[in-house]
């Protein structure tokens, strides 16, 4: 069945879910600035922004989280209480880059040991709303990584942008839960046409070309290339690409208390950090810039493929973005092909 | 024209090993941009460019090729950073060669995307003028109308302290009569201030990139980081965000050159020269004092003078 | 859904300092919770992130045997925040434990061979509990000769005194002690463990060597293992590496694709060969 969603029917259609979910979406925090969170208002969700600067990776991983509460109770001893995920949850808007991404993390936090509880609870408790990307950026290289810009794998649901409508794509069983909702109307046969027409002239827009391909083999052989000495030289050692990175997963726990009352947290931490890998000893294993941008890109394009079978990263063009000095991961990923860099320049459109 | 003559600079200071390295700036895959370059070769000269994109403050690597006798490319605030480093003692080795440009202001890029539907893909400067083009647009802007906030109240474009200088010195003049950000700021009543400080810092992500890519900012273990004494938690609570933020611009008080580079740095478009050039005004009236101006005299907050007039510091 | 993050209680029984400097303090903790004791089943090798509500966790090595029921020992080297506090903390007051983490040392492997154990400074903890493992009488004879190197700057810097005295008068085990520098009353060697262990040298037939120490220790011990025509795969180590969640998620620990937390702490030789040199 096709459906669509009237643009005039949003504001209520986002009424209904916030009043039934917790409701994720991207807002804007200031001009062009937009991260996804959690939506009090209808009004604030903006679903024009074709790359939000935070990933939506932040609706199961929050930057900051706390894991578990404490205090000492006379002669109960220490009692904690762990964080639950009580309500049902919405991810709407999220690009087909960072819901696969999510799947990249999940891979992680999933494991067969240990599950990362309170990834894992949100996760389940989600229904994912996709957007396509009508437009996106000369950065983007989502169908060099495996994705695309109207890539549904992951989506609950998949809304495209017709203009004067939503055409609404129910792909899971917990997208097809949805089929009662009141504001989804059948769509026709031209809506579908029109979104035939869109995702031909995204995917043609985004660049398939950057070499991430067997990536993995080439990296086998360049753990002490000379390529590491120069490549990193650029980086200023910031956490930018780190955190707006959609499949960078690291954290850092920390406790936040007064006496015995507090907190234990996570945050996200970056490898290119100093302190992310010093010693208390003073012993730094990864003590320069060459090994950190090193384990940045081997673990994206190596390390990670060893362990999980698919590189990770999407391609979404964040880290080429807002990268302070413009180190362009495109540019890593061809020197690494054996490819110049210099082929590069002049690509982007 | 001045990129041609900051390459042939570059060549002969390498061909004549006066230098092992020019660190500069390049063309590279973004539009509105360039990026640092690291040149080690008379033929590698070629890459380096000049325009009013060239927004880093490459002073910044000067403490990562502490080793090497460093050829850097500066613009008249660069420079004052360098000086302000230079008297924090950073070079007991090989102080830097300063390549010197004659700085015509530099363009917001943030501020051009604003101005445009779409995605730029393509920008170029053309006079007075700048050329912007996308997938369904091509419009030229009146460049002066988006230069950083930092560029338009800049009174010292020239690089007066550099070893060579490209460029004639030019008239040096403010576009504005004050400090934009910091005017704005001042009209505020103390409630707003807080309101405005606290809605910017609440965008902080804790990434760094202001610190990282500020010269002034070389502590080995920032005060972030300490774990003993803690001073700050690691999260993003509004206190956290404001300690660090407060703390920050507090560091660069007689330190900073203005350049903004830490504004620009930001992923998050959090404004941030308003306290700095707030502070730096404060120190220029107390003290008659601004950073990297005159090559020998003292940062007023880190001297101490026994017959100090201030009753607070006896 | 089991939280892996969350401490279970334990109980600090008894605690003593090991050593002259006064920088390292043993703790002996108790399970408050039968269920916790219960399901509780380690191997040597293996360790725990000790955890110290209000100040945080840190990653120690288990110094007990799993022979050795109703208490957990760990031995801490006052340097961080956590660990000062570990060494602060009063015999009664409850202390979390997150474990056992690692994988321990492959003590299949090792079944019916001969095992070198050679050790440095403070990192004795995990051999200690491999030996003693091992010389309990239920499995003393799962391997065949034990050789033991141990040294460390100065005798009151060896941990675990009474026992290697006990460990001395054993005919089934040959325990070597050296020094750096040794006093009036040391009668042990005095030398640097590499330099020890060319002059003991012990046979690589059938021998798997188990190393633990500070970096410079390894660094001049494995060529001597070398020498003795160890195989890089009967060489083992347990790496020490600045850790947060200790169950391979939180990133941080890696060298190349591994993890030293889960795929860890202890490695082969032949493994880390092939690994970058991240640590």
């Amino acid at each position: 069945m096709k459906l669509k969603l009237d643009k005039k029917d949003v504001e209520n259609f986002l009424k209904g879910l916030i009043e039934g979910y917790d409701l994720y979406a991207p807002a804007q925090l200031t001009e062009g600035v937009s991260v996804f969170k959690k939506i009090d208002r209808p009004e604030e969700v903006n679903l024009t922004q074709p790359v939000t600067q935070k990933p939506a990776k932040e609706a199961f991983f929050p930057q900051s989280e706390v894991m578990f509460r404490y205090e000492e109770a006379g002669n109960r001893g220490q009692v904690i209480s762990a964080e639950q995920t009580k309500r049902d949850r919405i991810l709407l808007g999220a690009r087909p880059c960072d819901i696969e991404a999510i799947s990249i993390i999940e891979k992680v936090f999933t494991g067969e040991d240990y599950t990362d509880v309170y990834f894992l609870e949100k996760r389940k408790k989600t229904t994912i709303i996709g957007l396509g990307c009508n437009h996106p950026l000369s950065t983007c290289f989502c169908s060099s990584t495996g994705g695309g810009p109207f890539h549904r794998a992951g989506s609950d649901l998949f809304f495209t942008d017709l203009g004067e409508a939503y055409f609404v794509e129910l792909l899971t069983e917990k997208g097809t839960a949805f089929r009662e909702n009141k504001f989804f109307k059948e769509a026709d046969p031209k809506d579908l046409a029109l979104l035939k027409e869109l995702e031909d002239k995204a995917f043609q827009k985004v660049d398939g070309s950057v070499p991430v391909e067997g990536i993995e083999k080439r990296l086998d052989l360049m753990i002490e290339s000379p390529f590491w000495d120069s490549i990193h030289e650029k980086c200023i050692g910031c956490g930018v690409c780190t955190f707006l990175c959609p499949t960078c997963h690291c954290f850092d726990m920390t406790d936040e208390a007064v006496n015995l009352k507090g907190q234990r947290v996570r945050n996200w931490d970056s490898c290119l950090f100093p302190i992310y890998s010093l010693e208390t000893s003073g012993h730094n294993p990864r003590p320069t810039g060459r090994e950190r941008t090193r384990q940045r890109l081997m673990h994206k394009f190596n390390y990670f493929p060893k362990n999980f079978g698919r590189v990770a990263c999407v391609g979404c063009g964040r880290c080429i973005l807002y990268c302070p000095v413009q180190f362009d991961i495109r540019e890593a990923l061809l020197y690494a092909s054996a490819r110049r860099a210099k082929g590069l320049k002049g690509k982007s459109r | 024209m001045i990129q041609q003559k900051l390459r042939e600079k570059a060549k002969e200071l390498l061909a004549k090993k006066e230098v092992d390295l020019v660190i500069g700036f390049s063309d590279w895959t973004l539009p509105l941009r360039t990026t640092p370059v690291f040149i080690r070769t008379p033929e590698g000269a070629e890459r380096l460019v000049w325009n009013s994109f060239c927004e880093n403050n490459l002073a910044a690597y000067l403490h990562k090729f502490s080793r090497l006798k460093v050829g850097l490319v500066v613009k008249g605030c660069d420079a004052r950073s360098v000086i302000a480093l230079n008297l924090e003692k950073r070079f007991p080795n090989h102080p830097p060669l300063l390549i010197g440009v004659v700085c015509q202001r530099l363009v917001d890029r943030k501020k051009v995307k604003k101005a445009v539907k779409g995605e730029i893909l393509h920008a170029v400067e053309q006079g007075d003028l700048l050329l912007v083009k996308g997938e369904n647009f091509e419009v030229s802007l009146k460049r002066d109308d988006f230069l950083y906030s930092s560029c338009r109240s800049c009174i010292h474009r020239t690089p007066h302290q550099a070893h060579i200088l490209i460029g004639d010195p030019v008239e040096e003049v403010s576009l504005v009569e004050a400090h934009p950000d910091v005017d704005e700021f001042e009209r505020k009543s103390s409630e707003e201030r807080w309101k405005f400080f606290e809605k910017e810092t609440s965008r902080c992500l804790r990434c760094y990139a202001c610190r990282e890519a500020c010269p002034m900012c070389y502590c080995g273990e920032c005060f972030v980081d300490n774990s003993r004494p803690k001073w700050i938690e690691k999260s993003l609570s509004p206190s956290d965000l404001a300690f660090y933020h407060i703390v920050r611009a507090y560091h660069q008080t007689g330190r900073c050159s203005g350049c903004g580079a830490c504004e620009r740095a930001c992923p998050m478009d959090i404004r941030l020269t308003y306290l700095t050039q707030k502070l730096n005004q404060e120190v220029k009236d107390l003290y008659g004092f601004e950073t990297g101006i005159q090559p020998e005299a003292a940062p007023p907050l880190s001297t101490f003078d026994p017959e100090d007039h201030q009753e607070f510091i006896k | 859904m089991k939280n892996p993050y969350l401490p279970i209680p334990m109980m600090l029984k008894k605690a003593q300092i090991e050593t002259s400097d006064r920088l390292l303090r043993t703790l002996e903790l108790g399970f408050k919770n039968k269920e916790d004791e219960e399901s509780f089943r380690f191997v040597p090798g293996q360790f725990c992130e000790l955890s110290i509500l209000g100040k945080g966790e840190s990653p120690l090595g288990i110094a007990s045997s799993p022979t050795e029921q109703g208490f957990l020992k760990f031995t801490v080297n006052k340097a961080g925040v956590v660990t000062t506090a570990l060494h602060h903390i009063e015999e009664g007051s409850e202390i979390g434990i997150r474990g056992p983490l690692g994988n321990g040392y492959p003590i299949d492997r090792f079944e019916g061979k001969n095992l070198l154990v050679i050790g440095g400074g403070f990192a004795f903890t995990t051999l200690r509990s491999l030996v003693a493992y091992y010389l309990h009488p239920e499995n003393r004879a799962k391997v065949k000769q034990i050789t033991v190197i141990y040294g460390a700057r100065m005798p009151g810097l060896l941990l675990y005194k009474d026992e290697l005295l006990e460990w001395e008068k054993r005919n089934d085990l040959k325990l070597v002690t050296t020094v750096d520098w040794g006093d009036k009353d040391w009668k042990g060697k005095v030398g640097l463990v590499p330099n020890v262990l060319e002059e003991v040298a012990p046979s690589s037939e059938d021998t798997y060597a188990v190393i633990c120490g500070p970096p410079i220790m390894i660094k001049f011990t494995f060529p001597k293992l070398m020498a003795l025509r160890f195989p890089n795969e009967r060489i083992f180590t347990s790496l020490e590496k600045r850790m947060k969640c200790g169950i391979g998620k939180c990133g941080r620990c890696n060298i190349g694709h591994l993890y030293v937390c889960k795929d860890g702490p202890v490695f082969s030789y032949a493994q880390l060969e092939k690994l970058p040199k991240d640590y």
